[in-house]
């Protein structure tokens, strides 16, 4: 065994490039183990932790060069691994060459090459992003900053600049944005139409404009204020300004919020604001008191896919005590499922790539799943102690720091999840697993297809102890995605696994099958 | 924020290039920054250079 490294002076690539271009090189004969990663300090340790230190790579590279480390059978097989990254670098740049286009390195020289610009879409690390984005706003641009780890004070200051300028600051840790029918970073391509949504959960608004869209209604614009916004230190900046924006947007005919409950102060101030409007606005707090929201006038929804048909039936003007339309069940027989089981198979094993989808599954479970674990923050349900070792019914997702440190979210390499699909088959208590499927820009080009390679794995696993499982998804998507959800449900559902139109169904539809279970 | 609703969006993204390929894909105007960290990555510099400005 050998390892072997090469330093690119000078060779800064985006981090999501750098995870792919790992994942080339390990796939390379006779590689154990490779990173392609920037030479910060904290990428060094990193290095160290996996076993592809080299004490030498500390005087050579820096926080702008480029390393190359890989643990290989051979000497000839490192070579060729390293020589085939090198080219691919090349490539890429004979890629951008080719575009003929100017690439500038700074935002002041970009906005220079794009007079007009209105949004700036920040996804540097994160504590770089305050003073970039700090300038931005200075030139006057909204900004969106898909980043995470900017501290809570220069969000604060971030957003208060905004305020005083008339501009918007979504995120940091804001995952997805539609801004005039533009989806922006892990957004889906939904219709456009009259309903708006302010949303501090990214997959919910994900979820929820999808639903739209296949409801047959469409979206205005979808502000992400990122997480923390709706807590009392930063006040709800955003989220206040995104309703105001929406309620003021004459395109905007109906108002969907999202969010986890926020602090009190901010519930105020947001209720407050609802009780004034004169348009709907349809309320998801998950998990929060419907009441509250239900005495402002506004309308509670329990649910993301109820807050998207309450949305879509009060924009197509039906009362809304009188829902109508409604996304079509799967037909199930429950009694069957419990009898497919074998004895001693009585645990969910819900694994997850988005938050707010396991955060909904949490919400609708835990109170009738006594023995439920997660490695979420939920008030009433138990942590997790060791994130990789299910305990009884058992929710992770998988999209949680300590999973993506280093490593591709999982909604564009469900590599770590799709191997924890087969472990779980290994245990003698599993019944139900249950998976999101999230598709839209920026995600796997076929998450059906990858999840299915680990089904199969996991079916002949429990098969061969004469053990059923039962695979239960939702597919978050439309078929203007480019994954087409029509064509993702059907490649599950040849190969007889449970499809949910929505995260909700699929969790309810579980919760009946194990209240089978427990008679 | 006017500005964001009436116009058309014209995005500088700065940081992640997927994000700038799959609008260009789309037909966005979109202009992609190959950002650097400033000051070549020296925490020591940086901090010099903020109290410059």
């Amino acid at each position: 065994m050998v390892l072997k490294y090469h330093i690119s002076k000078n060779t800064f690539r985006d981090s999501v490039y750098l995870m792919r271009l790992s994942n080339t090189v390990r796939a390379f004969e006779g590689i154990l183990e490779a990173e392609v990663i920037i030479g910060t300090d904290h990428n060094k340790k990193f290095l160290q932790a996996a076993g592809l230190w080299s004490a030498e790579m500390d005087q050579e590279a820096g926080a702008n060069d480029l390393i190359i480390a890989v643990k290989a059978e051979n000497e000839e097989k490192a070579e060729n691994a390293i020589q085939g990254t090198i080219d691919e670098l090349n490539k890429s740049v004979e890629r951008e060459n080719l575009l003929g286009e100017f690439v500038p390195r700074t935002f002041e020289t970009a906005l220079k090459n794009l007079p007009g610009a209105n949004l700036v879409l920040i996804s540097i690390p994160g504590r770089h992003v305050h003073r970039e984005a700090d300038q931005i706003l200075d030139a006057g641009l909204n900004v969106m900053i898909f980043s995470d780890n900017v501290t809570l004070e220069e969000e604060i200051s971030l957003k208060k600049k905004a305020l005083e300028k008339g501009l918007l600051v979504m995120g940091p840790d804001c995952g997805t944005a539609i801004i005039n029918g533009v989806p922006l970073a892990f957004a889906n391509e939904v219709k456009r139409g009259g309903i708006g949504i302010v949303a501090a959960a990214g997959t919910g608004l994900q979820e929820v404009s999808s639903l739209i869209s296949n409801l047959g209604e469409g979206i205005s614009h979808g502000i992400g204020t990122g997480g923390r916004d709706v807590k009392a230190s930063v006040g709800g900046i955003t989220m206040i300004q995104g309703l105001k924006a929406l309620l003021d947007d004459d395109n905007t005919k109906v108002i969907v919020i999202v969010s986890k409950p926020p602090d009190s102060e901010v519930t105020d101030k947001v209720l407050k604001l609802v009780s004034e409007a004169e348009k709907p606005v349809v309320i998801n707090f998950l998990g929060g008191n419907p009441n509250d929201v239900k005495k402002t006038g506004a309308i509670p929804a329990a649910t993301l896919k109820e807050a998207a048909e309450k949305a879509v039936n009060l924009v197509r003007g039906i009362d809304k005590n009188n829902d109508v339309s409604s996304l079509p069940e799967e037909e199930a027989d429950y009694r069957k499922i419990k009898e497919s089981f074998k004895d001693g198979q009585k645990y969910l094993r819900a694994l997850y790539s988005g938050g707010t989808l396991a955060y909904e599954t949490i919400i609708l479970l835990h109170s009738s799943l006594g023995d439920l674990y997660t490695n979420l923050s939920y008030e009433q349900v138990r942590k997790i102690e060791d994130v990789y070792k299910s305990v009884k019914h058992t929710v992770i997702d998988f999209g949680e720091d300590e999973f993506t440190q280093g490593r591709l979210h999982p909604m564009i390499d469900p590599a770590l999840r799709n191997s924890r699909i087969v472990e779980e088959a290994g245990d003698p208590e599993t019944a139900v697993i249950m998976l999101d499927l999230v598709l839209g820009y920026n995600a796997h080009p076929d998450p059906a297809g990858s999840a299915l390679e680990a089904i199969k794995e996991a079916k002949e696993i429990a098969g061969r102890e004469g053990r059923n499982i039962c695979f239960v998804t939702s597919v978050l998507g439309t078929d203007e995605d480019i994954q087409k959800r029509s064509d993702q449900v059907k490649k599950l559902q040849d190969e007889n696994v449970l499809v949910f139109p929505s995260n909700a169904d699929a969790a309810l539809f579980v919760k009946k099958v194990l209240a089978e279970l427990m008679k | 924020m006017e500005d964001l609703f009436k116009k058309e969006l014209k995005v500088i993204n700065m940081g992640l290039e997927g994000f700038a390929e799959t609008l260009k894909e789309r037909g966005t105007t979109v202009l992609h920054v190959r950002w650097q960290p400033p000051a070549m990555g020296d925490d020591d510099l940086l901090s010099l250079l903020d109290k410059l400005k």
